[in-house]
């Protein structure tokens, strides 16, 4: 009671309630003087409140808290922020420091991830395969377990944790060190056109390594619109189980279309062609997204630009080992132990005289045609949505099961690669790939759902159906359209 | 396999097909649902809050006047006229038309909830100024009294929404804001705007444009037939009477905001208005950045009183990172532009920044630090 009066007591000078000795004063007195002071306060008290609490927070900091020492590496700050935000090095060096972390995760992937693929596909297969027989297991759960199970999660494992392993600490550092939220400075003007944030273009690259990783790393936008924007467009950076494809069919179909010394080159152009391409409809997506279904979310932004720091090595290495690789490849082997069983059964389980990945492919062949790829790739990137880097496999495995071919291949639902161009090319005439295929492939490879790891980090992070669906769905629409209008063009032109 | 072209065609066809049916506003959906909410109850509902809201005005509402507001034929104004009034909502004796006691909770009822959620899609969501009116015309029909209570108790029981409006309380209490047209001010009085009019929504764009919002500090420099010249906030605008007169303005009370008149003091600029190197200090934010975003900027530390200096500025030319309170944050420029500063002479000592940049000002305490003991 006597606590009210001294609230209202120097906003009101002399009303009712503002007297605490007066006993006679009732509770709707009370709060009538309280309506009619509402109006006196105005609209904006409980900002002008808040306010003054910010304010009496600064002054009891900056009166409290000592600054000895009065930074000694501070001229260093700004000398490096000059140089890596000039308008003449900026973009240059961005794109240098890039390359380099790139160039050295993919060339320095290839060795480790030929080990392990040895280890765990070359001695361990044949080795568990051995094991059955001599415990007599049944075939079809030799086959369930080992051919399709295992295979499946050792090839995941071999192909996606090395690039991981070298891709995510590389990252680490620089972001430790303080220079990625300087890349988000130089980047946001961009960005802020397609109605998105600067730091997006960090989630964005790290979606090159893995767009589940992409999808967490967006938790560095405080903003929650430009944060879902982040989110649902991760998917069009090509991500490191997609590379082996494009650079396979670029090799084999766009390098085959020039002379020899060329091919090489032309093939690397046309997957950064693709990559590039990504980006763009990144963008594109960004600029729509925010101006149709995510107009209404609110937007903040703000970036802030930590000072350098010697970068901890080691602890680094580590806590991204941990933090990033392993809980991403974790979910991957948890989603591939499943699609091992389901694509072996699809192969092997007979209904009607056929398997039910011959009734697959012959169900979806319209479609195929239609948007210029086949139904093999379509089944096979049905089965395969746990895991990109298992599509290649699937797709040789589906082939040769769907064409009878009888000297490649392991069998029914077992997956296999295969070292020789010639094989390879073989196996694709067989079911009648041409330049159009190899093109939508690279085209759908790039623009598709996202694989079904991502799909479930998009759902724990926005913790929304209805978002993770868009997020796989978006994509997925965008890829039949664009396969479909160059299909029809491409035979136009073509004849 | 089928023909490209016939392929292309379909293709082409069905996109069509899909545009037509689901575009926003124009497609056959949106129209369709737009046609579905406009029932009688809707219709009625608008009618009540034209009625009211020319009654405060002291103007007559008619049927032609109804009918250009509910944009439906007159005839069927009339035959809602007669269902009203035998429901008890008004009355209409030779063509004047009065709300009844019902009629006029009726009408505050709905006049509180759009103009709560207002207040509510300015302060917690991203939508642009101009789509508030719009979805608030929506809204109000479907809110029942329940959710308009649990609204403005989330929103903290505000006064007014973001045109300036007071907002009905519960029980349909509120106090009209006074103002004056600006183009009845004299000239070189200071005055603060308290309302801008959201209808039509052409002028209301237009004010928009110009930056104006409730809150603004006014001051008249020339009224002619054809033009309205004034100073708000410190900068000139220029308006045609006709929009001006839908800013409504009370004259600045000089003493009860004394506070507020001290700190308008300084010449205020814009924070996006500081070139590199310069130091400023922060007056306040503008009133018209509410919601998350004026927390973030104060949880960053901007808040009056703060030394902010320009450090860096993006290849690509917008953000600019500033150094506030030690930590280098990069705002935008639409966000700057919302951050009123006074210019401060650059430190004298040294150019390249040999003294650090401290945040408020400490230094009296850190003289008096090595004698308190």
């Amino acid at each position: 009671m006597s606590q009210t009066a001294q609230l209202t007591g120097p906003l009101s000078t002399g009303g009712p309630a503002a007297r605490p000795s007066q006993p006679a004063v009732t509770p709707d007195q009370i709060l009538a003087t309280a309506r009619s002071l509402r109006w006196q306060v105005g609209s904006d008290y409980h900002q002008a409140l808040m306010e003054a609490i910010y304010t009496e927070a600064a002054r009891i900091a900056d009166r409290a808290v000592t600054r000895p020492g009065e930074k000694p590496r501070f001229d260093l700050d700004r000398t490096i922020d000059r140089l890596v935000t000039s308008r003449v090095w900026g973009f240059p060096l961005m794109i240098l420091l890039f390359t380099l972390v790139f160039w050295i995760t993919i060339s320095g992937a290839n060795i480790p991830s030929q080990l392990l693929s040895n280890l765990l596909i070359g001695v361990v297969y044949p080795w568990l395969h051995r094991l059955a027989d001599l415990i007599g297991l049944p075939w079809w759960l030799t086959g369930l377990l080992i051919d399709g199970v295992y295979l499946s999660t050792a090839w995941v494992v071999s192909v996606m944790l090395p690039p991981m392993a070298i891709f995510f600490p590389l990252f680490t550092l620089l972001e430790d060190f303080g220079y990625l939220p300087r890349v988000a400075f130089n980047l946001d003007n961009l960005f802020k056109k397609a109605g998105a944030h600067g730091k997006q273009a960090l989630s964005l690259m790290m979606g090159f390594g893995c767009n589940a990783a992409g999808v967490v790393s967006t938790r560095i936008i405080d903003s929650p619109r430009e944060r879902l924007i982040a989110i649902l467009t991760n998917n069009f950076a090509l991500c490191n189980g997609r590379w082996p494809l494009q650079i396979l069919i670029a090799t084999l179909f766009l390098g085959g279309l020039v002379a020899a010394p060329w091919a090489g080159l032309i093939a690397a152009l046309s997957v950064v062609g693709v990559a590039v391409l990504g980006v763009l409809f990144s963008f594109a997506a960004s600029w729509a997204l925010s101006r149709t279904v995510l107009r209404g979310q609110p937007s903040t932004f703000s970036l802030e630009l930590p000072p350098y720091r010697p970068p901890r090595v080691l602890q680094t290495i580590y806590t991204s080992l941990i933090d990033r690789t392993i809980i991403i490849l974790g979910r991957a082997v948890m989603f591939a132990v499943p699609a091992g069983a389901v694509i072996w059964l699809t192969a092997n389980v007979h209904v009607g005289g056929a398997s039910i990945a011959e009734h697959l492919v012959r169900l979806l062949d319209p479609i195929g045609l239609l948007i210029g790829l086949n139904s093999v790739i379509l089944v096979a990137y049905i089965v395969a949505i746990p895991a990109n880097e298992i599509v290649i496999p699937t797709i040789l495995m589906l082939t040769v099961l769907v064409t009878g071919m009888s000297d490649v291949g392991a069998g029914a639902g077992v997956l296999f690669e295969l070292e020789n161009t010639e094989d390879l090319m073989r196996v694709f005439q067989a079911s009648g790939w041409t330049l159009l295929t190899a093109v939508n492939l690279m085209l759908f490879s790039l623009l598709h759902n996202p694989c079904s790891t991502t799909i479930y980090t998009i759902y724990k992070e926005t913790g929304s159906r209805k978002w993770a669906a868009v997020g796989a769905l978006l994509p997925l629409a965008i890829g039949f359209v664009v396969t479909f209008l160059v299909a029809q063009v491409w035979r136009l032109v073509a004849g | 396999m089928p023909d490209p072209l016939w392929a292309l065609a379909i293709g082409a066809g069905l996109a069509l097909l899909l545009a037509g049916l689901f575009w926003p506003e124009r497609g056959l959906w949106p129209r369709w649902r737009r046609t579905r909410e406009l029932t009688e109850r809707v219709l009625t509902e608008d009618a009540l809050k034209h009625i009211h809201k020319w009654e405060m005005k002291g103007r007559r509402p008619t049927v032609e006047s109804l009918a250009g507001a509910l944009q439906v034929p007159r005839d069927r104004v009339a035959q809602l006229l007669a269902n009203m009034e035998q429901l008890g909502l008004l009355t209409s004796q030779g063509g004047d038309l009065h709300l009844t006691a019902a009629g006029r909770d009726a009408a505050l009822h709905i006049i509180r909830a759009h103009r709560l959620w207002e207040r509510y899609l300015a302060d917690q969501t991203g939508y642009d100024e101009a789509d508030w009116h719009g979805q608030a015309e929506r809204l109000e029909h479907t809110l029942p009294p329940a959710e308009v209570d649990a609204l403005a108790a989330r929103l903290g029981h505000p006064t007014h929404d973001p045109h300036g409006d007071p907002i009905p309380d519960s029980a349909g209490r509120f106090v009209a804001h006074g103002g004056q047209p600006l183009t009845a001010l004299p000239p070189d009085t200071p005055a603060q705007i308290v309302h801008i009019e959201d209808e039509p929504e052409v002028v209301y764009a237009q004010l928009v444009a110009e930056g104006l919002y409730p809150g603004m500090a006014v001051r008249l420099i020339e009224l002619t037939p054809q033009r309205v010249r004034f100073w708000a906030n410190g900068d000139e605008h220029v308006l045609a009477p006709l929009l001006a007169a839908n800013i409504s303005v009370v004259p600045k009370p000089a003493e009860a905001e004394g506070k507020q008149a001290v700190k308008a003091a300084p010449p205020a600029i814009p924070l996006s208005a500081l070139r590199l190197g310069e130091q400023a200090e922060v007056v306040g934010i503008s009133p018209r950045c509410r919601g998350p975003e004026r927390r973030r900027f104060m949880d960053l530390g901007i808040l009056p009183g703060t030394v902010v200096t320009a450090e860096l500025v993006s290849p690509s030319g917008d953000p600019t990172a500033y150094r506030i309170r030690d930590a280098l944050i990069a705002l935008r420029k639409e966000q700057a532009d919302l951050i009123h500063v006074a210019p401060r002479p650059a430190p004298a000592a040294s150019p390249n920044g040999d003294r650090p940049t401290v945040g408020q000002e400490p230094r009296p305490e850190e003289a008096e630090a090595p004698s308190s003991p």
